[in-house]
């Protein structure tokens, strides 16, 4: 049987033909099988292969809406509760047990609530861009490895990919805040827009690091090359600077706080989203909350190895040991480790001021890692990393 | 039909409708909408013929780095669809007789011209591997030479754009 | 190839003096690192390797380098006077090593030839010319003079590319790096709103034409498969050529005309060369006009010589619209300097010439008439950028006040109208003996010796305002000794180019 390949040279998450031999061994849980096995069935059950592959595409979307309509609620929930502890008080607790029924009433509530278009906007922008911009973060998913194997696209310059995609929600934010016809709309999204653009640059510096050490774009060999030990320790201190760098520009970049210039409540009411209402503005809430995981699965992925567990040099047993806990636990732990940092950040850091902002971008940021990057580059050369 | 085909279609009619309607919409921001759009179109054909490397780098330079500054300009600017200049009808005419020309002389030149089957599937050029290797052995003369054109540019940056310095007391003044 | 890597230092060199004057601390402390890593490297050369050696050299002169930027920004022209010298005697050195057998570099991207090196040598020496004519004049348009030098440094860099480029794509950069530095020199006089008009309207319409040489480039290759301009005459024939072929010749046509202001495309010259500063549109309409006719000559008598059938007439109309819409706009003009961005139109045509000539004798005669016409053009500018009025009336009785002004200023016009003894005679003899050659093209000569006498009228207008009519012209400077030296080497040079042209030809 002909292999299922969307896009040539990589894996499509239902795969037919996944190496068995590469895949850990050791790994007890792989979710890779599972969806080898959910396509089999599919193309024996199916004789049109189009269809099968429509149908394949179809269910990995429908899952990943899923997986991040619940990552929402979650990440919602943890962010009030992060703050409450982060401010000693208690957060929502009275709303279903500790509070965690909270979320879906403000779900419901946005659902139901009216949504408005002022009446000199620009219709068409003015609904487009919410889409755009939920759009944009759910195409950044597409990389991420969450366990061994299981990847929607093991695309051959995921890091690449992923920071060119990210760049496209600028075109949203602009687009909000251009049609809400709202001067602070405006004043939000051009800052937003400066702030973004100026702030990838130090992003994709930092990943290059890591690419210059692996020697690869691809994700899931990035994560195989940290088999013996993750790069955050390997790579000791320029991949440490690096992951410092990553993390201070990649708040920024996803316009959380203390980087929230472009919704500023207190000079621009909410910036570019002011005169969203309802559906459309939990959209923004939605695409908030999936560019925070996404930032952190790939600082999880790149610095702290994904899926890959704690594994020190050739201490055989200490790595086997490592092994019995699953894969997706490892990279979920990762991951939620780094959002709860991003999180205190929130509530640690007051606010910049726009020069502040692209001064620190543009003089301190840009500079430290272009010299790390020389660096990681001598390092990567004379082989100075373990 | 194939998978391919499909795909190529769809992209196809994206990519010349959305490059109409940067011509047609008479709103700058919305032509630069349609814009970012035809570029889209045109990485996904990118990526049909399996060069990843160029369908995200187009994307990353032109969508999202040169029309974000474009949308920025025109939103600092201010301008809406009628701040756009009427052209006389003689103009207009002229404008359609030589660019409808030029399209016959285009047409007539590819559809007589001989075209060559590409087998997509094994063709992997648009790798990155390939081109890295490629830029580094048989460009590496345009690629390093490249930069000084990008210096060139940056210094052109420096001299349109910056204030002119202020000179320090007792300092000779050069001009 | 040195020679390109020599200008590219020189203005990488310059544009750190002029970036980093302020910065001189920083810059004595960061060149300890490569200074540090020199002695290291010395040291351990000793006991080991020659790599070693060569790296400690390298950051040896990196640290010579990064303390030389710290000279003071006000003797960056006299820095730029040494490192012009510096690059001529490169250029000379390049051509007496050089052993007359074409030269192919980098995997065939550059191929140097003896015409490339002399038409290096001559257009540097002219550059040298300009700098030492207008050097004055240049620190008086901003406060960035240190830039403004360099980027003349790149625009050299990108000529020396356009003479010896062996692939489409080098001629790409080239071109590129030849034009983007002019839009910047057209806008580099901030205060004065029509050099910004130039600027803009100079760079939107290069951007244009720069986009249609690209298309033509696509589908050149579209057709011959290959970028490498040596290639293509095999890939192509005369008698069965493909549509796309025709297209894209004709595509590239229409872009080298406007880089080069040939008639249809010649709109933004007046414009440009009249709102730039005037001492940058000496430049531009001398060397850099020269530069990108010289890779449009190489282009089509490399490339598409054999289908010359397929081009031919259309290079003619463009040279008969060219030599008619030039001169008969210069004579209506009242400003000498837009006078003289239409006689660079009228050059243009002439230039045009070359390109219809049989193969040898085509790069010969550009090369030479390139020479005669910026050097004679530089030195008419060199004598504008005294005057303040740049009205014929301004000019009136200039012959009292500075007769060697005035003097030089006719030698240069004749040279510019082709009067014999002048450089311009021999380039305008040269170039229509070229074409004297084709039997059916004696019309368009016919039609030249027209314009040409059409030219001597507007051209002696200024002689006539200079010696004959009366007044009292303002100067914009005092015309001190160094300037009527360096005028009178220059008138010298016209006068020379005209006397004994077989110095300044190419070689055997």
């Amino acid at each position: 049987m002909e292999l299922l390949i969307l896009f040539r040279n990589q894996r499509l998450i239902l795969h037919l033909h996944f190496k068995t031999n590469t895949v850990n061994q050791f790994l007890t849980i792989s979710f890779s099988s599972i969806a080898a096995a959910i396509h089999n069935w599919l193309a024996l059950s199916i004789p049109n292969e189009t269809l099968v592959k429509v149908i394949d595409l179809t269910i990995t979307g429908v899952l990943l809406l899923g997986f991040l309509v619940i990552l929402c609620f979650f990440l919602g929930y943890m962010e009030r509760k992060v703050a409450g502890f982060m401010q000693a008080r208690y957060g929502p607790n009275r709303v279903g047990p500790y509070g965690s029924l909270q979320i879906v009433a403000d779900t419901v509530k946005l659902l139901f609530k009216e949504g408005l278009t002022p009446k000199a906007s620009d219709k068409f922008l003015f609904h487009l861009a919410p889409v755009i911009i939920v759009v944009a973060s759910l195409l950044v998913m597409a990389p991420i490895a969450f366990a061994s194997n299981f990847q929607i696209w093991d695309i051959s310059i995921g890091v690449l990919y992923m920071s060119s995609v990210s760049s496209i929600a600028v075109i949203g934010i602009l687009m909000a805040g251009y049609s809400s016809y709202n001067k602070y709309s405006l004043l939000g999204a051009m800052r937003s827009g400066a702030q973004i653009v100026s702030y990838e640059l130090s992003v994709g510096l930092s990943l290059i690091a890591i690419v210059i050490l692996s020697g690869s774009l691809q994700l899931s060999h990035i994560v195989e090359s940290q088999r013996d030990g993750w790069w955050i320790y390997k790579g000791h201190l320029p991949i440490i600077i690096s992951f410092v760098i990553f993390l201070i520009a990649s708040t920024a970049e996803i316009n959380r706080a203390p980087f929230d210039l472009a919704e500023a409540e207190q000079e621009l009411t909410a910036g570019f989203h002011t005169e969203y209402s309802g559906m459309k503005f939990a959209m923004f809430l939605l695409a908030e909350y999936i560019n925070l995981f996404v930032v952190s699965a790939i600082a999880a992925t790149i610095f702290f190895g994904g899926w890959m567990p704690f594994h020190l040099g050739h201490w055989e047993a200490f790595n086997h040991i490592m092994n019995f806990i699953p894969g997706f636990i490892w990279f979920f732990g990762k991951t939620f480790f780094i959002i709860f940092i991003i999180m205190q950040f929130r509530w640690t850091f007051p606010r910049l001021r726009v020069d502040q902002l692209l001064t620190l971008e543009w003089k301190y940021l840009l500079p430290i890692s272009m010299v790390n990057t020389i660096l990681v580059t001598v390092m990567a050369i004379m082989g100075w990393h373990f | 039909m194939d998978f391919y085909d499909i795909l190529f279609w769809i992209l196809s009619v994206m990519a010349v409708g959305c490059a109409l309607g940067v011509v047609l919409s008479r709103n700058p921001i919305h032509s630069v909408i349609f814009l970012i759009l035809t570029f889209f179109a045109i990485s996904g054909h990118y990526l049909i013929m399996n060069a990843q490397f160029l369908a995200i780098v187009n994307i990353i330079v032109y969508a999202g780095a040169i029309m974000v500054l474009f949308l920025y300009i025109l939103m600092l600017m201010n301008l809406n669809a009628d701040a756009e200049p009427q052209k006389g009808l003689l103009v207009q005419i002229a404008g359609i007789l030589s660019g409808g020309t030029l399209f016959l002389v285009l047409l007539a030149a590819t559809k007589s011209a001989h075209n060559e089957e590409i087998n997509k599937v094994s063709t992997n050029v648009g790798l990155i591997t390939n081109l890295g290797k490629l830029l580094f052995t048989k460009y590496v003369l345009p690629f390093e030479i490249s930069s000084v054109l990008f210096l060139t540019a940056m210094i052109g940056a420096i001299v349109i754009g910056k204030k002119e310095p202020q000179l320090k007391n007792g300092e000779e003044h050069i001009a | 190839m040195n020679a390109i890597i020599e200008a590219t230092i020189y203005g990488v060199f310059l544009m750190l003096l002029g970036l980093m004057w302020q910065e001189r601390k920083l810059i004595w402390a960061i060149s300890i690192i490569p200074a540090c890593l020199s002695g290291y490297f010395f040291i351990t050369s000793a006991a080991g390797t020659h790599e070693h050696e060569i790296t400690a050299r390298v950051f040896f002169i990196l640290t010579q380098l990064l303390l030389a930027t710290t000279i003071e920004r006000k003797y960056a022209s006299i820095v730029t006077k040494v490192l012009f010298i510096a690059l001529l005697v490169g250029n000379i050195y390049e051509i007496k090593i050089h052993n007359n057998v074409p030269e192919l570099l980098f995997n065939n991207m550059l191929r140097i030839e003896p015409s490339s090196l002399w038409f290096n040598l001559l257009m540097t020496g002219a550059a040298f010319i300009y700098i030492m004519l207008m050097n004055k004049d240049i620190q008086k348009v901003g406060n960035y003079v240190a830039e403004y030098f360099s980027l003349i440094f790149f625009i050299l860099c990108g000529l020396y590319l356009l003479s010896s480029y062996n692939n489409l794509l080098m001629m790409f950069i080239g071109i590129e790096i030849l034009s983007i530095p002019q839009y910047i020199l057209a806008g580099s006089d901030k205060h004065n709103l029509k050099s910004s008009e130039a600027s803009l309207k100079y760079f939107l319409m290069g951007a244009f034409s720069t986009g249609i040489l690209l298309m033509g480039i696509a589908l050149l290759y579209g057709a011959a498969h290959t970028f490498n301009i040596m290639e293509m005459v095999g890939m192509l024939h005369s008698n069965a050529l493909d549509p796309l072929a025709i297209t894209g010749i004709l595509f590239i046509i229409i872009a080298f005309s406007f880089k080069v202001s040939a008639a249809p495309m010649h709109m933004w010259t007046p414009d440009v060369y009249d709102g730039a500063p005037t001492v940058f549109t000496a430049f531009m309409a001398t060397v850099g006009k020269s530069a990108a006719f010289f890779a449009f000559i190489r282009l089509f008598h490399f490339s598409f010589y054999d289908l010359s059938e397929h081009w031919i007439l259309i290079i003619a109309c463009i040279t008969c619209a060219t030599l008619f819409i030039g001169n008969i706009t210069a004579v209506f003009q009242q400003s000498i300097k837009r006078m003289l961005a239409y006689s660079s139109i009228a050059q243009a045509g002439f230039m045009l010439f070359a390109l219809l000539a049989y193969r040898p004798m085509g790069m010969q005669s550009i090369i030479f008439y390139a020479t005669a016409y910026s050097i004679a053009t530089i030195g008419m500018f060199a004598v504008l950028v005294k005057v303040k009025d740049y009205t014929y009336d301004g000019f009136n009785g200039l012959a009292k006040k500075e007769p060697l002004l005035a003097f030089v200023a006719t030698i240069f016009l004749f040279s510019l109208a082709g009067i014999p003894l002048t450089g311009g005679f021999m380039a305008k003899y040269f170039v229509l003996l070229g074409v004297m050659q084709h039997g059916d093209m004696l019309w368009l000569v016919l039609f030249a010796l027209l314009m040409a006498a059409i030219s001597v009228f507007y051209y002696f207008r200024v002689i006539m305002a200079m010696y004959f009519k009366q007044g009292s012209p303002e100067m914009n400077s005092q015309v001190t000794l160094y300037d009527k030296v360096m005028l009178l080497v220059t008138c010298l040079v016209v006068l020379l180019l005209g006397i004994v042209p077989q110095f300044f030809m190419l070689p055997g």
